[in-house]
């Protein structure tokens, strides 16, 4: 008698390190006609459940990042997917976290390559990804900033809606995700050189949107993604851009629906007022 | 979302027989409504914390139904019972209040490495008492009975020697669980070993089956024989049609799903599928009265 552990360790060992050999006994053919269904050996029925797993695994990934799979072509995604799936397996009953650490393999395999973008990409296909589920929010109202002194408007958190998104690449991954939608015509070229992209990526009614925005309001908008005070965040702003209008900059995110609110922070050691 | 939901109007004009919920008809449902029974989510799918697929799910439950049909939780496996994945479902149940909760007779992960797909178990007496505990520990923390389904499969194992009608009959009556019988499953798993899909399905009892599911599969080729392939990608074949007639038969009244997860075609063609679903069953039904 083989313990049920023993027996679907076997079996898992069959499937994902392509190791029958120790499953194979355990497994029988049909009972009504030994002979005839002895035809299809432990090995064979074994293949049915690795190709599952292989192309369940390969399918679940290329509804993440179709625009991966577009750019590097079905044949060679599959060759992708299964050198993913070797090092990066399912670690849960739902499949839809397998995407997480995508970018990071592509990163390792094409570093210092001609398709040094794609890790790119895909970064910003898994923040698409997760705009999509992140939990609703009700926007920023500006009645919240009404019991709060002017003057301790620096020491400000503001919080990002957690469907907002913010990617930058070197490339300009926009225009490569967007010439390569289903919709989009077969051949057009993207100059890799075109210019480095700052991405907000934001949930509206159809979807997810993608905004190229200035480095300056992604600096300061990246501050607050990590828990920066506005004193604090608005210097990587200026850092970029001395003429960055705060003002102007704050009413644009409220309306594009960034925040979803704002609490007095703590003043860090550095902190300094507004002027 | 907190808020509890309103018991559903019943869809009109209705079938009996509910359809497999996939995004990609998500917003057809919503603008037309059609008389389908019920609809039938993937757990999985609605684990998002928000967005548009929760927000569907919402709408469509107001109209309709539901129920919610796990696929992940790895109920047989030797691992520890994924508890995180069961606070998911128990969120889900408490948002959606669905009619039926069902999982499958099945094991997916060893050590934390999942495959995502329905393994088979063997029939042994350990397993049975494995499964008897996992699925009461389930039913505890979701305050309700869950349905266990027979799955296909492609392997048998030569340690199996409980006959598969009697694992699952045993589980249902030593859990408390209930049975959802995939007429298509049984068919698959009959042809591929060798046994007979109407006799299994005469040993099931009548009152442990809450739900009962059809599909289409694939026949493949192998080894100069056929296998075939849980592949839910085309319409229910004739023989499997004979074998919801008789499982009508042997268990009236109880709601048919029709389950279509790849290659999905258009809306209709799945409501056309429920419909010759409730009209085999009403034939058959005053065949036999």
């Amino acid at each position: 008698m083989l313990p049920l552990r023993d027996l679907q360790k076997r079996f898992e060992s069959a499937l994902f390190d392509d190791a029958p050999g120790a499953i194979a006994p355990w497994i029988r053919g049909c009972e009504r006609d030994a002979a005839e269904c002895a035809a299809i050996d432990a090995h064979a029925r074994l293949s049915i459940y690795r190709n599952n797993l292989r192309e369940g695994f390969r399918k679940a990934l290329a509804l993440e990042f179709p625009v991966i799979e577009r750019l590097v072509g079905a044949d060679y995604f599959r060759q992708l997917a299964l050198a993913f799936l070797a090092e990066h397996p399912s670690s849960a009953g739902d499949l839809h976290p397998i995407g997480e650490p995508f970018a990071q393999f592509l990163h390792r395999r094409f570093e210092d390559t001609q398709y040094a973008y794609l890790p790119d990409v895909a970064t910003l296909e898994w923040a698409y990804q997760q705009s999509l589920v992140a939990a609703d929010a009700p926007p920023f109202d500006l009645q919240m900033l009404r019991d709060i002194p002017q003057e301790a408007y620096g020491q400000l958190r503001f919080t990002l809606h957690p469907a907002c998104g913010l990617v930058r690449s070197a490339y300009p991954v926009v225009r490569i995700w967007a010439v390569n939608q289903p919709e989009a015509p077969a051949e057009e070229v993207v100059d890799l050189s075109s210019g480095a992209d700052f991405v907000l990526l934001r949930r509206v009614a159809m979807g997810v949107e993608m905004r190229r925005i200035a480095a300056a309001d992604f600096a300061i908008l990246n501050e607050f993604a990590q828990g920066a005070v506005l004193a604090n965040a608005l210097g990587s702003a200026h850092d970029l851009d001395a003429d960055f209008d705060l003002g102007e900059a704050l009413r644009r995110f409220i309306g594009l629906g960034v925040f979803t609110g704002a609490q007095l922070g703590s003043s860090p050691p550095h902190g300094e007022p507004l002027p | 979302m907190s808020t509890r939901l309103p018991s559903p109007p019943a869809a009109s004009p209705s079938l009996r027989t509910g359809i497999g919920l996939r995004a990609q008809h998500h917003a057809d449902i919503v603008a037309r409504k059609p008389g389908v029974g019920w609809f039938e989510a993937h757990s999985e799918n609605y684990f998002a914390a928000g967005g548009a697929q929760r927000s569907y799910l919402t709408k469509i439950r107001a109209d309709y139904p539901l129920s919610l049909h796990g696929v992940g939780l790895s109920i047989g496996s030797t691992d520890p019972l994924n508890r995180a994945h069961l606070r998911e479902i128990a969120r889900l149940v408490h948002d959606f209040e669905p009619l039926l909760v069902s999982e499958h007779l099945s094991w997916s992960s060893v050590e934390g490495r999942f495959t995502n797909d329905l393994l088979p178990l063997p029939y042994t007496e350990e397993a049975l008492r494995h499964m008897i505990t996992r699925v009461r520990d389930v039913q505890d923390v979701l305050g309700r009975q869950i349905l266990i389904e027979n799955v296909s499969s492609y392997v048998q194992f030569t340690c199996s020697y409980i006959p598969e009608w009697e694992f699952l009959t045993s589980l249902a009556e030593e859990s408390g669980c209930g049975i959802l019988l995939d007429v298509n499953n049984v068919y698959v798993s009959a042809r591929n070993h060798g046994f007979d899909a109407h006799a299994w399905l005469n040993t099931m009892p009548r009152s442990a089956v809450k739900e009962i599911h059809l599909a289409g599969h694939t026949v493949r080729p192998m080894a100069r024989q056929e296998i075939l392939i849980d592949t839910h990608n085309t319409h229910v074949c004739a023989a499997v049609w004979d074998l919801y007639a008789a499982a009508a038969n042997r268990f009236p009244g109880v709601p048919a799903l029709i389950e279509w997860d790849a290659d999905i075609p258009p809306l209709d063609v799945l409501v056309a599928e429920a419909r010759k679903a409730d009209e085999v069953a009403e034939v058959n039904h005053v065949a036999a009265a």
